[in-house]
């Protein structure tokens, strides 16, 4: 179909035996041939949607009821950046929403509540100051997910606007225009185990008691 | 006071040296303020610029490579399969897909990429690798990777 290396003559000649060919039989292969001629010369209507489809932006939910917030920002952060995508690439902004509920269920590993510090400093002389991970997450409960994602990432000029990316709820209770836009959920990487208050009552009176306290024992 | 006068060509060095300064300008032509004018900063500056980019050749081959795998470990996590496993199962099916190129597969091609995550992951069952049994998932049973079982 390539008109290069052929002289006006030429060209003239084609244009008119196609145009013949068109008017006399219609042909049903210089209709094949036309389209994908022109798939070639403009991205097809199917291609584009197809690109704005990938490039749009996805809402993921993440649950941290008992979940370890720094294993939960690894996981976040891939989300955040996009780096869950094939066509990943630093400088295209193809990053994903992140919603988190439950932030004050997170369940910190060993001591850490005790132990873990955060530091800020208010720019004042004197203005250090030292606050305990309980401490900071009595203050608030969304703090502790959102250093932990906050520092997960590389300092960046892109750092701040894709932690805007990131929504976080204490609890469940998550606005509903926020809500609407969610269409996927990530799984968390630990399964929250049932608590003994959950289970119904008839079934705990039912489960098979290994042995039977003794009847002067005075229960707690 | 400027001298337009042959006492100026006492200080030219003549042709050569017209030609060398001219040579090592032409690649600070895009710099900003003395270091594109004066010779003795542009070429200090240029000298600097010739070894980045002698580094730089070595590096973006490096980036590449880091950006492949991002890429592939994102296309292979969405199947369900890290990227270690995928490597791994890939060369024991003898399927020696470099990395540009499965890149390329995630993207332009997803299903045909999911037909080798699939591959590689069935192979490494077969193999009986802990590691890829301790996935949650399974792949689909209709997938052949060539081997007796």
């Amino acid at each position: 179909m390539t008109n290069l290396g052929m002289t006006e003559c030429d060209r003239n000649a084609k244009q008119d035996a196609l145009i013949t060919d068109l008017k006399n039989k219609e042909s049903s292969d210089f209709v094949v041939e036309n389209l994908f001629l022109s798939c070639d010369l403009a991205m097809s209507t199917l291609k584009r949607v197809t690109q704005w489809q990938a490039f749009s932006r996805v809402w993921h939910l993440y649950d941290a009821k008992w979940q370890n917030p720094f294993d939960s920002a690894k996981l976040i952060i891939k989300h955040l950046q996009g780096l869950h995508k094939p066509f990943y690439h630093p400088m295209s902004d193809c990053g994903d929403m992140v919603v988190v509920t439950n932030t004050k269920d997170i369940a910190l590993p060993g001591d850490e509540w005790k132990k873990r510090v955060y530091f800020h400093h208010t720019g004042y002389p004197g203005g250090a100051s030292w606050t305990l991970a309980w401490e900071l997450h009595e203050k608030d409960p969304t703090m502790i997910v959102k250093k932990a994602v906050y520092t997960g990432m590389d300092g960046n000029l892109q750092r701040r606007y894709t932690m805007q990316r990131l929504l976080l709820f204490p609890d469940d209770q998550v606005p509903d225009d926020i809500m609407e836009n969610i269409t996927n959920q990530i799984r968390a990487p630990r399964p929250v185990p049932k608590m003994m208050t959950e289970y119904p009552e008839d079934l705990m009176k039912s489960f098979p008691r290994v042995s039977q306290f003794p009847k002067d024992f005075v229960l707690k | 006071m400027v001298f337009q006068s042959v006492a100026l060509m006492i200080r030219s060095k003549g042709p050569d040296e017209f030609w060398k300064k001219r040579r090592i300008f032409k690649l600070a032509a895009h710099y900003v303020g003395r270091r594109r004018n004066c010779y003795s900063i542009a070429i200090r500056n240029v000298h600097r610029a010739l070894a980045y980019a002698t580094t730089g050749r070595k590096l973006k081959k490096e980036d590449m490579v880091e950006l492949w795998k991002t890429r592939i470990s994102g296309a292979s996590e969405e199947h369900g399969l890290p990227y270690k496993h995928l490597n791994e199962g890939l060369h024991r099916s003898s399927i020696l897909l470099n990395k540009k190129t499965l890149a390329d597969l995630a993207i332009w091609e997803p299903f045909s990429f999911k037909a080798l995550t699939q591959i590689a992951w069935t192979k490494m069952r077969e193999d009986g690798d802990a590691d890829a049994k301790a996935i949650d998932a399974v792949p689909p049973n209709n997938v052949f990777t060539g081997s007796s079982k």
